[in-house]
Formats: C-alpha cells, sequence, structure tokens
C-alpha cells in the first residue's frame, strides 16, 4: 500500500471513522479486546491506521498509541471539527448584535432581603427598586438638589416652604410639594396625597419596622391641599429642609389591608414581599415583573410612567455574589454590564480595563465612601495631636493610591469630599513627609530608637494595634502598606483582623478597638456628621451603645459648629461655617483620612446615557436616559 | 424490624432536637446582629432607631427565651418567618430545595451510571491497564479542590468557547434546553467527585468480591467471565456499595455550598450559608434541621438497605 | 516458659520481623513510594521555608507595592503577587500551615475517635449503645453547613480570653478542633469493631484472668493490634482535611491572612483569576498533589498493612 509522509496508510480515497478511531484505539490499549475485535470483523475497518515498528500492517496497543501521537496535529484537527460539528446543542448563538438590543441584563453582587421601600436599607434594594420608583427630590449627578416627581423644588425664598413655630415653641418648617402630572401606580391608580398620608401613618407606627424612623418623628403631619398638592410639617427647621431623598411612597390602595389588619405583621405581610410582582406597587418607568429569590429580577417597562419613555423593553438583574463568576459572566456575554455600586473592586476593574478596555468601557467614579483610620482616642498614645498628625505625615498616601488603584480613589483631607460644594482645598494638608513626622514624634517624646522602634523616656515603645475587617483583600493590601510605611518611621502597627460581623458588631461599636480602626463611612452630599463627631453621640456602657462616635471626641467648638450648621439656613454664612469644621478636623485629625473609595462601572461600548452620581443616588434613577449607541 | 424503626425513629427525634438547641445556641454565640450590619450601611439611622429595631425583631431577649419561643411554634408547624428573605421559611426552602434536587440529583445520577460500571470492570481486571487508568482518575477526581475546577470550567467553557453559561438558573421560559445549559457546568464540576468515589468504593468492592471462595468455585465450574462478574460477584458487591449510596443519598439535599458560590446557583447550600451569617435564625435552623432530618433518613435506609441485601444479616446483629 | 505466657503478646517481637514485611508489600505499590517521595520532599521544604526566604533575601510578610505582579525572574522565581510578596516563599509558608494543619486535624480526629471506640468497644453494655447512638448522631449532621457554624462562632462569647482569640494562631487551632470535633466518627468505628472482635481472643481473656486492668489491657493488647486501621484512616483523612481548609478559607472561616496558607491562597487568587491566573494555578496544584499523595499513600499502607496477611 502506498503511504504518505508520516508512514501511514493514506486517508483521502476512504471513508474515515475519525469520531471512532480514538476511542477505539483506547479502548483496545485498555485491555476491553472484545469491543476492538467486534469493530474489526464487522469490515469498517478505520483507515488512519499508523504502522507498527516493524512496518507491517497496523500497528496495536501500546505502539499504535505511540505512533498515533505522532500524527496527532494532522488529525487532531479533523477530530476536533469531528466533534464539534456532532454538537448541535452547543451551537445556539450568545453574542447578540447591538442594533436589537432589547434586553439588558445588569450584574451584581448582592440579593435584596426585601422589596419594600422603608423596611431595611440595602444599597442592592435601592438599586433595584430605582428602576420603578422614583424619590420626591434628589441630588443629581451635578451633586445639586432638584425635583424627581415634584413639579418645581419650594424653597424659602419661593415661598414653597415657610418656617413655623410649632406647638411646643420649637421653630419647624412646613414645605409644600406638588406632584408632576400623569404619575399613577402600574395598575393605573394615581398618585395622590393620600398615599403620602399612608407612607407617613406606617413609618411613624412604632411597631412596622420602618428603618429611618428619625425622619418620621421629624415630619408629624402632612396636610393634603389637594388629590396632587400636600405640606409636609416638620419638626425642626435645618438647611436641608426641602430634601426629601428618603421617604419611599406606599400605595394605600393596596398596601391598607395589611397595615390595617395587624400592623405589628406587617412587614411580614406587605405586598411588596408577598406579591412583588404586582404592577401597582410601582410608578417608575419600570416595574418588577419576576422575581427568582437568590438568582435573579426581572423588570419590565411601565405603561404608566409618564416621563421618557425607557429603551429597553426587558431588564434583568442577576445576581452573582462571587466577583470572578461575575467577570466570566460578562466575558461570556451572559450578562451586558456590571452594575458600579455593587460590583467589581477597584483593582479588579483596573486590570479588566486593561485586558478588555476595547470592548467594555470602565468608569471609575470617586465615591462618598469615606476610608478613614479611627483613633481610640482613650489611648494615650494616640492621644496626643501630634502624634495623629505625625503618623499621617509618615504615610504616602498618593503612591498607595497611584499602586493599588490606578489613581482612581483620590486622597481624602477631611471627611468633605471634594464634589461637595462645601468642600475647601484650602485646608492643611499632610503630604508626604517623613522628616517632619520624625520631628513631631521627637517632640512628643517618642525620641529613644532602640531596636528599629521609638521609646518614650518611661521605655514604652511606640506600638498600637491596626484593625479592619477580615477577609477583604483591598483593605489588607492597605494595611501592609501601612505598617510598613509606620515602621519606616519607627512606629509598630500590629495587625489585628476581625470578621466584618465582629468588627462592626462588637469591637467598634463597644469602642474594644484600642489602636486604629481602619473603615469607612457611607454619607451624603452636605451631610452632617453629628453622631460621628458630636461628644453626645458618643456610645457608652450607661447609653446602651448608642452612637456613632467611636474615637470618642469631645471638642466643645466642634459640637457648636455642628449645631450651628445644621440650622444655617444662609448658604455663604454656611460655608464659612463648613469651612470652620474643615480646619478644625484638618488641624485635630479626630480620623486620619485615607482616601475616598470609588465605583468601578463596566458598561458595554453600546451602552451611553449611564451616569454615576458618587453619592446615594444610584445610576438607575435616570435609567430612562440609558439608550443603545452605535 | 418495627423495633428496630421505632428505635430509630426515636434516635433521630432526639438527634434533631439536640441539634436544634446546639445550632440556635452557637448561632447566639455569633458576634454582631443584622442591625449593626443595618448601621454600618446607612448613616441616617440613629442609635435609638436600632434600639428599637432590635426590640421589634426580639433580638435583646436571652437566647433560652428564643429558643423556647421558637420551638413551641415549630412543634405546633409555625415555621416563621425568615428576616433574610422576607417570606416564610417554607416559600423560601421549597425553590431552593428544587433546585438542590435538580442539581444534585444529576450529579448523583452521572455518579452511578458512570462511575458503577468503571469500578466494576476496573474491580474485575485487577492490576490491568485499565484498573490503573480508572485508579488513577478516581484519585485525581476526589482530590481536585472542587471551586478550582469550577472555576476552570467556566473559564473553558463559558468564557474561551462560549458555549455553555457561566452559572444562573435560566430566565422566564426557554425549557428544557436552557434548564440543562445552566446545569451543565455546575453539575459536571459536582459530578467528577462523585464518579471518582463511586467508581472507588465500586472497585474495592468488587476486588475484595472477586478474592472469594465462591468465585474461584464458579469459575472452576466453568462459569465465563461475564457470567462470574455480573451474576456472582455484582450482586455481593453492591451491598456495601448499596449502603455508601444510601448515605450519599443525604448529602442530595444539604447541596453544595462552594459550587453554588461559583456558579451563582440558588440552592440549599448557599442558602444555609448565607442564613447563618446572616443571622437569621429561622431559616437556618430549619434548613439545617432538615438536611440533618434527610441524613438520619438516609442512615437509616443504608442500614435496612444492607440487611435486605445480605440474608447473612439482620436487625438484631446490626448493631453488633 | 509455659503455653499461657507464649500465647500473651507481652514479649516483645522482633521489629524487622512485625515491619520488614509490611514494608516490601508497601514498596511494591509504585504509586505509593512515589507520593511518599513526593510527601517528603513537601515536608522538608515546608521545614525549610524560613531557610529559603532567608536565602532570596525575602521577607514573606513585606508588602512591596512597586513590584505587584511580577512575572518570574531569579529574585522571584515565580513571581510576586498582588502586594509584591515573593509566590514561592509565600507557597512554602504556605505549606507549613496547610500540612501542620492536615496532621494536627488528622491526630487529633484519630485520638478522639480511637479514645471513643475503644472505650465503646472494649467495655460494651450501655456504655457502647450510648456511644454508638452519639456516633450515629454525630454521622448524621450535614458536614459543611456545621463546619460554617463552628467556624462563625465568636470565641470572646465563649468566654475565652480575647488574648487567646486574637493570637495568629488561633484560627489554626480553631480549623483543627472543628475538625475533629465531626470527623472522629468513622475512626470510631472502625476501632470499636475491631476492639469487639479483640476482645474475645485468647490473648486478651488470658491477660483478664491474670487480673489486668481495663486499661492495662486496651494499652498493651488492643492498642497495638489496632495500629494499622488507625494508620490508614489517619494518613486517608489528612488528605480529606486539606481539602476542607481550603474550603473554609475560600468561604473566609478558615485561616485568616495575612497568615498564609494553600487554601486562602487559593481563595485570594480566585479573585484575580483573569489578570493573573497562575497565582491560582499553584496552590491549587499543590492542593491537588498533595492529597493525592495522601490518598496513594493510605492506599499502599492498606494494602500493606491488610490484617489478613499479619497472622500469629
Amino acid at each position: 500500500m502506498p503511504t504518505n509522509a508520516y508512514g501511514n496508510i493514506p486517508v483521502s480515497s476512504r471513508i474515515n471513522r475519525l469520531g471512532a478511531f480514538y476511542p477505539l484505539l483506547t479502548a483496545r490499549w485498555l485491555g476491553l479486546g472484545r469491543v476492538w475485535a467486534r469493530f474489526r470483523t464487522s469490515g469498517t475497518t478505520p483507515v488512519l491506521l499508523p504502522r507498527d515498528r516493524a512496518g507491517h500492517g497496523p500497528a496495536v496497543g501500546r505502539e499504535a498509541v505511540g505512533a498515533t501521537i505522532k500524527t496527532m496535529p494532522f488529525s487532531l484537527a479533523r477530530v476536533l471539527a469531528g466533534l464539534l460539528a456532532l454538537a448541535p446543542v452547543f451551537a445556539l448563538p450568545l453574542a447578540k448584535p447591538a442594533e436589537a438590543k432589547d434586553e439588558l441584563v445588569i450584574g451584581m453582587t448582592q440579593f435584596p432581603a426585601t422589596f419594600h421601600p422603608s423596611i431595611d436599607s440595602m444599597l442592592a434594594k435601592t438599586y433595584v427598586l430605582s428602576m420603578a420608583r422614583r424619590p420626591l427630590t434628589m441630588h443629581d449627578a451635578r451633586w445639586e438638589l432638584g425635583c424627581m416627581i415634584c413639579v418645581s423644588l419650594p424653597t424659602i425664598e419661593n415661598g414653597g416652604a415657610v418656617p413655623e413655630t410649632i406647638p411646643d415653641g420649637k421653630k419647624g418648617v412646613a414645605v409644600t410639594f406638588t406632584f408632576r402630572p400623569g404619575l399613577k401606580w402600574g395598575d393605573g391608580t394615581p398618585l395622590t396625597s393620600r398615599d403620602v398620608a399612608f407612607t407617613l401613618e406606617v413609618g411613624r407606627h412604632p411597631q412596622t419596622g420602618v428603618s429611618n424612623q428619625e425622619f418620621y418623628r421629624s415630619l408629624y403631619k402632612v396636610d393634603a391641599k389637594s388629590d396632587d398638592t400636600f405640606t409636609l410639617h416638620f419638626d425642626k427647621l435645618t438647611f436641608d429642609y426641602n430634601a426629601v431623598n428618603d421617604m419611599g411612597l406606599l400605595p394605600v390602595h393596596l398596601e391598607e389591608k395589611p397595615f390595617r389588619a395587624d400592623p405589628a405583621a406587617y412587614k411580614n405581610r406587605t405586598l411588596y414581599d408577598t406579591d412583588t410582582a404586582n404592577p401597582g406597587l410601582y410608578y417608575g418607568p419600570y416595574r418588577i415583573a419576576e422575581v427568582t429569590a437568590g438568582s435573579h429580577v426581572v423588570l419590565v417597562p411601565n405603561d404608566t410612567w409618564p416621563g421618557a419613555k425607557p429603551r429597553f423593553k426587558r431588564v434583568v438583574v442577576r445576581v452573582i455574589e462571587n466577583t470572578a463568576a461575575l467577570e466570566a459572566n460578562l466575558l461570556s456575554g451572559a450578562i451586558d454590564m456590571i452594575a458600579g455600586e455593587l460590583g467589581l473592586t477597584v483593582d479588579q476593574a483596573v486590570a479588566f480595563a486593561k485586558r478588555h478596555g476595547e470592548r467594555f468601557n470602565v468608569i471609575f467614579k470617586p465615591s462618598l465612601v469615606y476610608e478613614h483610620l479611627e483613633p481610640n482616642l482613650e489611648n494615650p498614645i494616640l492621644r496626643d495631636k501630634r502624634v495623629r498628625q505625625a503618623l499621617l505625615h509618615a504615610l504616602d498616601r498618593e503612591t498607595i493610591v497611584q499602586q493599588l488603584f490606578a489613581g482612581h480613589q483620590p486622597v481624602a483631607h477631611t471627611g468633605v469630599n471634594p464634589l461637595d460644594w462645601i468642600h475647601n482645598p484650602e485646608v492643611r494638608k499632610y503630604p508626604y513627609d517623613p522628616k517632619r513626622a520624625a520631628a513631631l514624634l521627637d517632640e512628643a517624646g517618642w525620641s529613644v530608637m532602640r531596636g528599629g522602634f521609638r521609646h518614650n523616656a518611661k521605655g514604652e515603645r511606640l506600638s498600637f494595634e491596626l484593625a479592619t475587617t477580615a477577609g477583604n483583600r483591598t483593605r489588607e493590601a492597605v494595611q501592609q502598606v501601612l505598617q510598613s510605611q509606620w515602621r519606616a518611621v519607627g512606629a509598630d502597627a500590629r495587625i489585628k483582623n476581625q470578621p466584618a460581623r465582629v468588627f462592626f458588631g462588637e469591637t467598634v461599636r463597644k469602642r474594644t478597638f484600642p489602636g486604629f480602626a481602619m473603615f469607612a463611612w457611607y454619607s451624603a452630599p452636605e451631610n452632617v456628621p453629628r453622631t460621628i463627631l458630636h461628644s453626645s453621640h458618643i456610645p457608652t456602657e450607661a447609653n446602651n451603645f448608642a452612637g456613632q462616635n467611636y474615637t470618642g471626641y469631645a471638642n466643645p467648638e466642634m459640637d457648636r459648629l455642628i449645631d450651628a450648621i445644621e440650622v444655617e439656613l444662609n448658604r455663604e454664612k454656611r460655608r464659612a461655617l463648613w469651612k470652620r469644621f474643615q480646619d478644625i478636623y484638618a488641624e485635630d485629625l479626630p480620623s486620619l483620612p485615607l482616601f475616598f473609595r470609588a465605583d468601578a462601572f463596566v458598561l458595554p461600548k453600546w451602552l451611553a446615557g449611564v451616569e454615576p452620581t458618587g453619592h446615594q443616588g444610584v445610576s438607575t434613577l435616570w435609567i430612562e436616559n440609558w439608550r443603545v449607541q452605535k | 424490624m418495627t423495633r428496630f424503626l421505632a428505635t430509630r425513629a426515636l434516635q433521630s427525634a432526639l438527634v434533631l432536637a439536640v441539634m436544634s438547641f446546639a445550632v440556635y445556641g452557637l448561632m447566639g454565640l455569633m458576634p454582631g446582629d443584622p442591625i449593626d450590619l443595618m448601621i454600618a450601611a446607612d448613616p441616617k439611622l440613629t442609635p435609638e432607631d436600632a434600639n428599637r429595631l432590635r426590640a421589634l425583631h426580639g433580638l435583646n431577649r436571652p437566647i433560652l427565651a428564643r429558643y423556647a419561643d421558637w420551638l413551641w411554634l415549630a412543634l405546633q408547624g409555625d415555621f416563621g418567618y425568615s428576616r433574610l428573605m422576607s417570606r416564610p421559611v417554607p416559600d423560601a426552602i421549597g425553590p431552593a430545595l428544587l433546585n438542590t434536587l435538580k442539581l444534585m440529583g444529576a450529579a448523583f445520577a452521572l455518579a452511578l451510571l458512570i462511575g458503577l460500571p468503571a469500578g466494576m470492570l476496573a474491580g474485575a481486571r485487577p492490576r490491568s491497564r485499565l484498573d490503573y487508568a480508572v485508579n488513577a482518575l478516581a484519585f485525581a477526581g476526589i482530590s481536585i479542590p472542587s471551586f478550582w475546577l469550577g472555576i476552570l470550567l467556566i473559564i473553558v467553557f463559558a468564557v474561551l468557547l462560549g458555549v455553555l453559561p457561566a452559572g444562573g438558573v435560566a430566565i422566564g421560559g426557554g425549557g428544557w434546553t436552557e434548564t440543562l445549559r445552566h446545569l451543565a457546568l455546575p453539575v459536571a464540576t459536582l459530578a467528577v467527585a462523585g464518579i471518582a468515589g463511586q467508581a472507588r468504593y465500586m472497585r474495592a468492592a468488587m476486588a475484595e468480591t472477586l478474592r472469594q471462595d465462591y468465585i474461584r468455585t464458579a469459575r472452576a465450574k466453568g462459569a465465563g467471565e461475564t457470567r462470574v462478574v455480573l451474576g456472582h460477584a455484582l450482586r455481593n458487591a453492591l451491598i456495601p456499595v448499596a449502603t455508601v449510596i444510601a448515605l450519599d443519598f443525604g448529602a442530595l439535599f444539604s447541596g453544595a455550598l462552594v459550587t453554588e458560590t461559583i456558579f451563582a446557583y440558588p440552592g440549599m447550600g448557599r442558602l444555609i450559608y448565607d442564613a447563618v451569617m446572616g443571622n437569621d435564625f429561622n431559616l437556618a435552623l430549619v434548613a439545617l434541621l432538615f438536611a440533618t432530618l434527610i441524613t438520619l433518613v438516609a442512615n437509616l435506609l443504608a442500614d435496612v438497605t444492607y440487611v435486605a441485601l445480605d440474608p447473612r444479616v439482620s436487625f438484631e446483629e446490626r448493631d453488633a | 516458659m509455659s503455653a499461657t505466657a507464649s500465647l500473651s503478646s507481652t514479649r516483645p517481637r522482633p521489629f524487622a520481623a512485625l515491619w520488614l514485611p509490611v514494608a516490601r508489600r508497601f514498596v511494591r505499590h509504585r504509586a505509593a513510594v512515589w507520593s511518599l517521595g513526593a510527601l517528603g520532599v513537601l515536608a522538608l521544604l515546608a521545614l525549610a521555608a524560613p531557610l529559603v526566604a532567608a536565602a532570596f533575601g525575602v521577607d514573606p510578610a513585606a508588602a512591596d507595592l512597586a513590584g505587584r505582579f511580577r512575572p518570574p525572574s531569579l529574585a522571584h522565581p515565580l513571581g510576586t503577587d498582588e502586594l509584591g510578596r515573593d509566590v514561592l516563599v509565600r507557597l512554602l509558608f504556605g505549606a507549613r500551615v496547610s500540612l501542620a494543619v492536615g496532621f494536627a486535624a488528622a491526630i487529633a480526629t484519630a485520638l478522639l475517635g480511637t479514645a471513643i471506640g475503644l472505650v465503646a468497644g472494649y467495655f460494651g453494655g450501655w456504655l457502647d449503645a450510648v456511644l454508638m447512638r452519639v456516633t450515629d448522631g454525630v454521622i448524621a449532621l450535614p458536614l459543611l453547613p456545621l463546619l460554617i457554624v463552628l467556624a462563625a462562632v465568636d470565641p470572646a462569647k465563649l468566654g475565652l480570653p480575647s488574648a487567646w482569640a486574637e493570637a495568629e494562631t488561633a484560627s489554626l487551632y480553631r480549623v483543627v478542633i472543628i475538625v475533629a470535633a465531626l470527623g472522629w466518627t468513622t475512626v470510631a468505628r472502625l476501632v470499636r469493631a475491631t476492639a469487639l472482635a479483640l476482645r474475645e481472643r485468647p490473648f486478651v481473656l488470658a491477660a483478664r484472668a491474670q487480673g489486668a486492668t481495663p486499661w492495662r489491657i486496651m494499652r498493651v493488647h488492643v492498642l497495638p493490634n489496632l495500629a494499622s486501621p488507625i494508620v490508614v484512616a489517619t494518613t486517608l483523612s489528612a488528605g480529606h482535611v486539606i481539602l476542607l481548609e481550603s474550603v473554609l478559607s475560600f468561604l473566609g472561616l478558615g485561616i485568616q491572612p495575612p497568615t498564609p496558607s494553600w487554601g486562602n491562597l487559593l481563595a485570594n487568587a480566585q479573585e484575580l483569576v483573569w489578570s493573573a491566573p497562575l497565582l491560582a494555578v499553584y496552590p491549587g496544584l499543590l492542593i491537588f498533589v498533595t492529597v493525592v499523595a495522601f490518598n496513594f499513600v493510605g492506599d499502599g499502607l492498606q494494602d500493606a498493612l491488610d490484617p489478613r496477611a499479619i497472622r500469629d
């Protein structure tokens, strides 16, 4: 028989049992001889048989495998081709052309525990619900307060808000809102002041489980002027009197029944959880159509929405808790985008952008999340202001941000975010200056160097603990860097991490951390940090650990400033007060500022209109502006 | 037989009771409560709100009192409300259980369909190449970390080749093909360990059985290899393997946490984990007790199977 | 010497006579021998980890932000990780932790199981019944969910002093304790069955007749005969424990960073699997090789120590 270059019997003229060849040889080799023999005697001899070592007839057994391997490149491709051709079930197309995009699949890392607007504050819930409902007012991407479903923003200047004296003599304010025309719940019922009154009733009831009852305590009365105009009466006059961002309106025509039946059991009976797909619960551009617990939520357009019509006929929110799997789903096309608010970490997104920048847009938006170090001011070492200032000078925060976050998370100088209008860029800063740090530490009495670490005259070492949440890779990385940078100036930071539950639930809350606690505060535009910095909010055994002033900071001037800022209505006067606030903060350093975290939005090239805000206003609040671009 | 079943039923009830108390107590030893996590996420939550919410959810009462309440209600059939999933506990467990049954059932079936024959063939030919191959593959299968394998499969099939979804469940319609496609990779991940395990047990049992004297007799009498293996050895080898299968059956209902996390599959494993981590006492307790109950039933099945298959053993001797 | 004395197993038998046939049978299993070799090499490397670190001039805990994700080079044979730490050195230190936890947990499990099984099997009666019911109860519990519950417990609430709870090695002890607490049942059942069988053997009866206390009988007569099944079970469970530790670390409940262990190196790396896939391959491969090796060695030991071959 003629042979080809490999010494094989040629293939061209015969039927090639490609699919059967390799398994058969393997079977023969493994000793399942009968299988081989049956195949051979039926006369359908495979053609592509390598020769054995002597050059005769077909090789068998070990020789066959060896010879086969030698010819692998030639036939393996054919085998693969054969296998692929035999697998029609896998041939379903996954990538959809951009023009036909009717469905948007969003990936995020957490599933909402409940869908009720006011019970349980969860970012995942806010993200999903913001497609289906809107608050009265909200700060936009430029951090300016505006109306979402009201006609115009009521202010004292335009008469929409009227200061008044309330029955017990304090100063309050009456704010009047008018709904924009055409707002209807998904089942056609119009949105009216009765819904507002009902929402207030539910919010003020002590047993309904509503989260931010402080808001509802302060809002003590609602007057319905007409179906679409109502007045809210607050019992205090603060500068944010017209920012009603958190009032989750409830449909009285649906929710009244479960509420009246038993208010204490309302949170178990609310239709938001028992009948989540009920159209009458939503009045936004979308409504929730289907929920699979733990997996996904499907939203479809709401026909009753009077505003701009949304582009996508279906929005699916898929929840994938594991970020590596989230990326895999994105790359395979199972999801189209990753929500920035609850998605990849910044360094994962940076790596992603490097590899897939042509297929996806990665937007980094610095947010209000303020990552910082809180010292326990009971610790005598950290109580000394000079030590705190020195330790901050010893940190090269710019390099950390550049190396770990590719510069996307801006260095913080106080707790006030640069995007906030009250931000004062002239505040005292602490650039990386180890010499200055050393001088300050010497001045504070830590001048004796022994074994690489500073000691004071009493022989005590400059040593303290650095605690944060375990399992958070980014924080642990930052910790390692802080530790080595402090070691360079002679300070010994001992790393002690705990799981988030322990850390927040016990250690921080009860102020049992002996040194620094590293974590983040979420806040809001122009948020007055009363509970964090006011001396009346220090958690102690006596007040059952209420309050969030975990450092134990007590500065009478700061207390006075906080009280004054809250009630100062004049913007310019307030700006001056905030300037003094930031100056004191930068001088006293009740916390050591690190940086503001950023959210990473991973969007496909064909999606436009997504505007991250950087504050608590999630990007889905403007989902009707998202569109497909070529 | 009835006496045996009665004593086992009593024991099972005792185990469940002890387990419920132990788990309730252990969860009470967990740090923090969900209200504290809420505080960290919402700056506007005042301390008064926090204390009020704690009182509302009953989190400030001593653990024994809470357990007693729970027990009393549970015995009446009211398993309470799941805080984490905002629905009654049975409604929360139902869909997850169904998903887990699909996933683990498919993996279990594959393990039996592929592992048993492979083990049988390998055991029938000790020290042959088939035996070495099956043995090596089985060792590999039980030694591979499942999340490593899962991610590997995702990379190859979902990202590089793009033929199978990287996880999750089918949305809306789609029917059988969609469900099967979404199940393919997680089932493959689980089946590897399952097949390997069953193959090893079967191989060992088969090899052991074939060493017996009665097999030698059968061969001496002239029976062909097929008849010896399939007719005599298989039946006897299946006895210990059947008990193992029955025990594995118990795992069908506790789900596979790691695989479900990687593939974002909403099953019982993730449910239990989320409930425990989220301090959702009601859900965690009921889910764990359910898993325990099934394992107890599986153990009972294993014992009954053993007695049923092996005429030399009876219930009275079982305890010895 | 009377006939009774010759039946007693208190006369020491020559070491070689006992163990040489075992060794010979073991050596016949090539896979087991290779595996034992591999484990030995790994153990040596793990013990020598600080020396290797010193030789390279590398501090395994030092972060070097400028040198993240470096490719392999002479200074860093396997490259650097996300914080600039040398991967090889971290793998070796991880080996110390993982292997230590594996051995410790396996031995703890064996000790606990042997104690319970021995007591149950030897004394019999109601003690046996109670212990067996307890064993059945523990076997009935679902393993991973309970491990999670146990691992999530806050040691401070248990009343343990916080110095203990926050020590770097606390998480190691915790893993060993909870794995042993749930894994002792296999060994217990094994030991009990053997003890029951041995209880009726002539040499035990003779020792009882001579007035030996139960403890002495258990220690001197019964325990040595249990050695083989216990050794095999321990070896096999060591591999299982290493896998369990990696799963617990994946869930964040095992060994806590910055202490490296293969499990948490793997868990760390799977977040980065797209940018630095090799960081995930190395620890996974090491876990795989180690577990396979333990399984092969256990298998080989099982064949070599086959009780039917050690007959009087």
